[in-house]
């Protein structure tokens, strides 16, 4: 309870806080939920995406390791720079309840290998999709990851303020505008008596002297 | 903007063949230096960094990861193979949140 004097300003304000802080709470127990909501979306999302993405990739470093197999490393590596492929993402920016998440697009521009079909393993052509697939699905897998990293430090934050409205902030008003409703009722019931005597008195006096 | 990706040998040559930048690593003053030259680049989009390389410079990756806004992190499994025993995502979220999903 806190320590303020009994009167009727006091209990104005007071009560108007308390009104205030009980919207707060609504308001940021509804963004709690919204973000919840979000985020066990984007985690089913994200666990798919991750299985996938280890899947390609899988098969791509079984692809690159069969091609260095078949053909030397230092070969490989000759060709790797005849392949001849643009990664572009655009990074974008969307906003739930005031968090920024990132939004991926990846593009290929892909022009034809340099090196010639004849004498390159297949398993060169193999690994180049798989790491390409595999680049495709990590951009996307990317935003989810960090969009749920960042959304679950909100989610937090936001747990963090509506208990403190809940446990501690709304009991504390509550409790102190009853008390001064309280005190303010039993000032009444004084002056009432007071009143009383005073009129009680009064009349006597008026008996007395007629 | 553009991947970057840092990591042992085979990972780098292989996201290479897709024209995606890399430095190879082997360690943790290379790994760091990498990540610091990959920080510098106002282009790179997303770093890709293997586990293994992230688990030697955890400190300075997770603290990206918190607190800015570019470039993305991602961790991936390299050739072994995921790191066993790590916490996947589903827990990861569980203890931030503290909420059963």
């Amino acid at each position: 309870m806190r320590n303020v004097a009994p009167t009727k300003t006091n209990l104005l304000t007071l009560k108007h806080e308390l009104k205030f802080a009980q919207l707060g709470y609504e308001l940021l127990d509804q963004k709690r939920n919204i973000l919840i909501i979000e985020l066990l979306n984007l985690v089913d999302q994200a666990v798919d995406f991750q299985d996938r993405v280890d899947k390609s990739l899988f098969q791509a470093f079984r692809s690159f390791e069969e091609a260095t197999l078949a053909m030397g490393k230092r070969k490989v590596v000759n060709l790797s720079s005849a392949v001849n492929i643009d990664t572009e993402i655009i990074i974008k920016h969307r906003k739930i309840m005031g968090v920024a998440l990132p939004v991926v697009d990846t593009n290929f521009v892909d022009y034809s290998p340099f090196y010639s079909p004849l004498g390159t393993s297949f398993w060169i052509d193999s690994s180049v999709t798989g790491f390409k697939q595999a680049l495709e699905l990590m951009g996307k897998l990317a935003e989810l990851k960090i969009s749920i990293m960042r959304l679950a430090q909100e989610v937090r934050k936001t747990i963090r303020k509506v208990n403190a409205l809940e446990k501690m902030a709304i009991p504390q008003l509550s409790e102190t505008v009853d008390y001064i409703k309280n005190r303010l009722e039993e000032n009444e019931r004084d002056m009432f008596v007071l009143m009383k005597m005073v009129k009680d008195r009064l009349e006597k006096k008026k008996k007395g002297e007629t | 903007m553009k991947y970057y990706s840092i990591g042992d040998e085979d990972t780098v040559l292989g996201f290479g063949m897709v024209g995606v930048e890399g430095m190879i690593v082997n360690g943790e003053e290379e790994a760091r230096n990498a990540f610091q030259t990959a920080l510098k680049d106002k282009d790179v989009g997303i770093i890709i960094i293997t586990e293994r390389m992230a688990e030697l410079i955890r400190d300075q990756v997770d603290q990206y990861i918190f607190t800015e806004k570019f470039p993305l992190i991602l961790e991936i499994p390299d050739r072994i193979g995921r790191i066993e025993g790590k916490p996947g995502l589903r827990e990861m979220v569980n203890t931030a949140i503290g909420v059963k999903l």
